[in-house]
């Protein structure tokens, strides 16, 4: 049995609003409201990047455990934003908490799903028993173009989770992965901000690709959503998952508990992560938990998690935690994403 | 050029002292800065005493301003200290910021 | 036994025209001119400064005095951040004891304006610790640290600090080679913009250009030949740690404490025998703080004792301080200070201070402070 052990996460403390973004370009806030579901979104302050926050979702994620640092012995970062494009970050976190030398480190980038597709190598690096346990890290502080739509959207966020084979809390029932060439989103190197193929990242990218992998692991393991407590969804906008949710089958019911893009906007790597966050506060055991990313480029990765008694050890308080924000008005939202 | 080797040496050290609390003994707010910090002014500097007994002197960040007092209680967090040119290694390090 | 026998110093301020050679030549050529005495007089130069290798990547200096000068004698740059004066002036003195019937310059130059507010305050910022760097401190940030725990302690307000301000630039406006020769008023000081909580830009002293430069001698018929010269009662130096956090408290400088204790022992003198001093104000807070470590006035009391403004001159105090308009009004090219504040105390004591000319002075003290506080040198001269 191989699975989630414990896991933590990080949302800065400041946020701007999506009428201050508007203001500033002149848009009916409500309009935006409703096309993207956003009301606003995490910023990182100018001093915090991917790096800095996956610490503090790290230590969130190894506080609750007593491990031996030789237990750890594999690392993946997953991130679109990472402090470099040639040094891996998984080191530099790596040494900063203290784990001993003795591990794989691994950096991985697929936008939005860099981290989910680490799960499945890590997940299966423990039963392989190459590794007893493993971290696998999200973490993005996602940059748009400034008066792209985008800029309502991305925001920052880490969530870190620790795999092993012993007092598991979340179980890992099963996997999927669906892949494709399919240029829908890109940032090619040493340009600041990513580009997309505007409508382009609807049907042929992110609904084609989750409905695929879904439908995959559901088949495999001859499952249907009314089966599931819950359903998470990676979240680019308010709007996408709910549809892809009722395209698969799934409630309003299920998926509600994960849609944090509301509050928190897309962090990207972690923003399917951070629904499954906000779910497991709230999730019993047994319950059943399906779970599909999504990267552009592109790809989906799909789950089956199932709740184990430990949950009730290994919760970690979210809502209340995310209400303590400062608001940020627009010049130093472009301080903070060194736009300026 | 910031040496990487000195970066290298200095984050062994002070990795020790991340997720420790303390107490502010003295705190200033630097408006006028040098070359390098010129882009984050203005930005308060402490002296933290930490529960170990140790002083560090380092920045408070996510803070009000009803925080920044002599007595305020702090935790060591990780953040970017210095970022130097786009070809330089960044510089990780400590900065507390207020607990209640 | 030593003298100091000769003193001049150049204007201290922005000025343009004159490279750091310029100024050594100038500050040379002065004091042996005001002293009468021919470089060929000279046996070793002593040469003062803290920013030449940083800002000009300007080392071996020794060689570079030697041809402005052109001489062959020993030549000795001294640093220890802003008391590079107080410090070149003490291993002066301790080499011509050492060497007895010796005459020797020492000097100190500073020429900080080539370059941006920016890049001098980082260069001054090595006096810090790496940590202190690391946290984006500057010098007015260290002070500014001090002052706020000072104040805070003591419960003081800004106001305190703002009277030694006030006081300096009184005293600066009767020095025609100081920066600043405007008198300001406590409300343009307190409105003045903050630099580093709550030191403002009218508590800090400048960023300077100057040199000056002193002779010193223990040849007993060269010391006979001038009538205007003092005697080196002592000269005593003490150092501290560099980092603010690892003093033992953070409202004194334990340097100076440790400093005056001895110079004052040496001297055999009292705190009360002291007639005239140059404290080191690179900000208004040092000043208070020098008041109380030298022990001119108890720790904790300077606050609230100089708005009284006993140490200003015209007040028919029993201690004068900082006639030359201090660090803060005359100006503080670095390795100058420690020379000029000593040269200020030889003005007064032979009776040559001019229009700020304090009476029947007899003995006086200079007190230069390196960084924020981790050297302290403190110098007791008397007729």
């Amino acid at each position: 049995m191989v699975g989630i052990v414990s896991y933590g996460f990080y949302v800065p403390q400041y946020r701007i609003k999506v009428e201050e973004i508007a203001g500033v370009w002149g848009k009916e806030p409500i309009h935006v409201l409703s096309s993207l579901g956003i009301e606003e979104k995490a910023v990182a302050a100018i001093d915090e990047d991917s790096l800095t926050m996956a610490f503090e979702s790290v230590s969130m994620a190894l506080s609750s455990v007593k491990l031996k640092k030789d237990d750890i012995r594999a690392i993946f970062f997953g991130s679109e934003t990472p402090p470099y494009v040639v040094n891996p970050a998984s080191t530099i976190l790596a040494e900063f908490l203290g784990i001993d030398h003795h591990y794989l480190a691994s950096d991985t980038q697929f936008a939005c799903k860099a981290a989910t597709g680490a799960i499945i190598t890590a997940a299966s690096l423990v039963s392989s028993q190459f590794t007893s346990n493993a971290l696998v890290i999200a973490s993005d502080k996602a940059n748009a173009k400034p008066h792209d739509p985008l800029e309502y959207t991305a925001s920052s966020g880490s969530v870190s989770l620790l795999l092993g084979n012993k007092n598991i809390m979340l179980e890992i029932v099963a996997m999927s992965s669906f892949s494709s060439d399919t240029p829908d989103f890109w940032r090619r190197e040493g340009i600041r901000y990513p580009s997309h193929g505007g409508r382009f990242t609807g049907k042929p990218s992110y609904f084609y690709h989750i409905q695929n992998s879904a439908s995959d692991l559901l088949k495999k393991q001859h499952l249907k959503p009314s089966d599931f407590a819950y359903g998470i969804f990676h979240m680019p906008n308010g709007r996408f998952p709910r549809e892809i949710s009722t395209t698969l089958g799934f409630t309003k019911k299920q998926i509600e508990p994960s849609l944090v893009v509301r509050s928190l906007g897309n962090s990207y790597t972690a923003s399917a992560l951070m629904g499954l966050v906000s779910v497991l506060e709230v999730a019993k055991p047994n319950d059943l938990i399906f779970f599909a990313s999504y990267g552009s480029g592109a790809g989906s990765d799909a789950f089956i998690f199932k709740v184990t008694q430990n949950i009730k050890d290994k919760r970690q308080e979210f809502r209340k935690k995310i209400e303590n924000k400062t608001y940020i008005d627009y010049q130093n939202y472009l301080k903070f994403m060194r736009n300026l | 050029m910031i040496s990487p080797v000195k970066i290298w040496r200095r984050q062994k050290e002070i990795k020790q002292n991340l997720g420790k609390k303390g107490k502010i003994l003295t705190w200033t707010i630097i408006y006028v800065a040098g070359s390098e910090f010129k882009t984050y002014a203005p930005y308060p500097v402490a002296v933290v005493k930490l529960e170990s007994g140790k002083r560090i002197t380092t920045q408070l960040v996510d803070y009000r301003k009803e925080d920044l007092k002599i007595g305020q209680r702090v935790i060591v967090i990780l953040r970017k200290v210095r970022e130097g040119t786009n070809e330089d290694v960044l510089v990780y390090g400590l900065k507390v910021k207020p607990i209640f | 036994m030593v003298s100091i026998i000769g003193y001049y110093t150049t204007q201290f301020g922005e000025l343009w025209e004159k490279s750091l050679s310029d100024l050594i030549e100038e500050s040379i050529t002065g004091v042996l001119r005001n002293t009468r005495l021919e470089v060929g007089q000279i046996d070793a130069i002593f040469f003062a400064n803290m920013l030449a290798g940083v800002l000009e990547n300007n080392l071996h200096t020794p060689s570079k005095i030697a041809e402005i000068v052109g001489v062959n004698i020993p030549v000795f740059r001294v640093e220890a951040a802003c008391a590079s004066g107080g410090v070149a002036f003490h291993l002066g003195k301790n080499y011509i004891e050492a060497n007895s019937g010796k005459t020797i310059l020492v000097v100190g130059a500073e020429k900080m304006t080539d370059h941006s507010p920016e890049e001098t305050t980082s260069a001054l910022s090595s006096a810090a610790s790496g940590e202190e760097q690391e946290a984006g401190l500057t010098f007015p940030g260290l002070y500014a640290l001090i002052a706020n725990y000072y104040l805070s302690k003591y419960h003081n307000k800004e106001e305190a600090m703002a009277y030694v301000s006030y006081k300096n630039h009184f005293h600066g406006s009767l020095n025609d080679k100081a920066q600043f020769k405007r008198k300001i008023s406590i409300e343009q000081i307190l409105q003045s913009p903050y630099i580093a909580y709550p030191i403002k830009v009218l508590d800090s002293s400048p960023i300077s250009d100057g040199a000056s430069a002193l002779v010193l001698s223990s040849n007993p018929s060269t010391i006979k030949k001038i009538k205007k010269s003092v005697a080196v009662l002592s000269s005593e130096v003490s150092t501290d740690t560099i980092s603010l956090n690892k003093r033992k408290r953070l409202d004194e400088i334990l340097a100076t404490k440790l400093a005056s204790d001895k110079a004052f022992s040496r001297a055999r003198l009292k705190r009360s025998d002291i007639d005239i001093a140059e404290l080191h104000d690179c900000f208004t807070i040092a000043e208070l703080l020098a008041m109380e470590d030298i022990g001119f006035w108890k720790k904790g009391e300077a606050g609230n004792r100089i708005n009284e403004l006993e140490t200003m001159y015209g007040n028919n105090g029993e201690l004068v301080v900082n006639t030359s308009g201090g660090l803060k009004a005359a100006g503080h090219p670095v390795g100058a200070t420690g020379i000029k504040q000593i040269g200020e105390i030889f003005l007064q004591l032979t009776e040559q201070a001019k229009n700020r000319q304090v009476k029947n002075t007899k003995f006086g003290l200079a007190h230069n402070v390196g960084g924020s506080g981790g050297t302290a040198v403190i110098t007791i001269l008397g007729v």
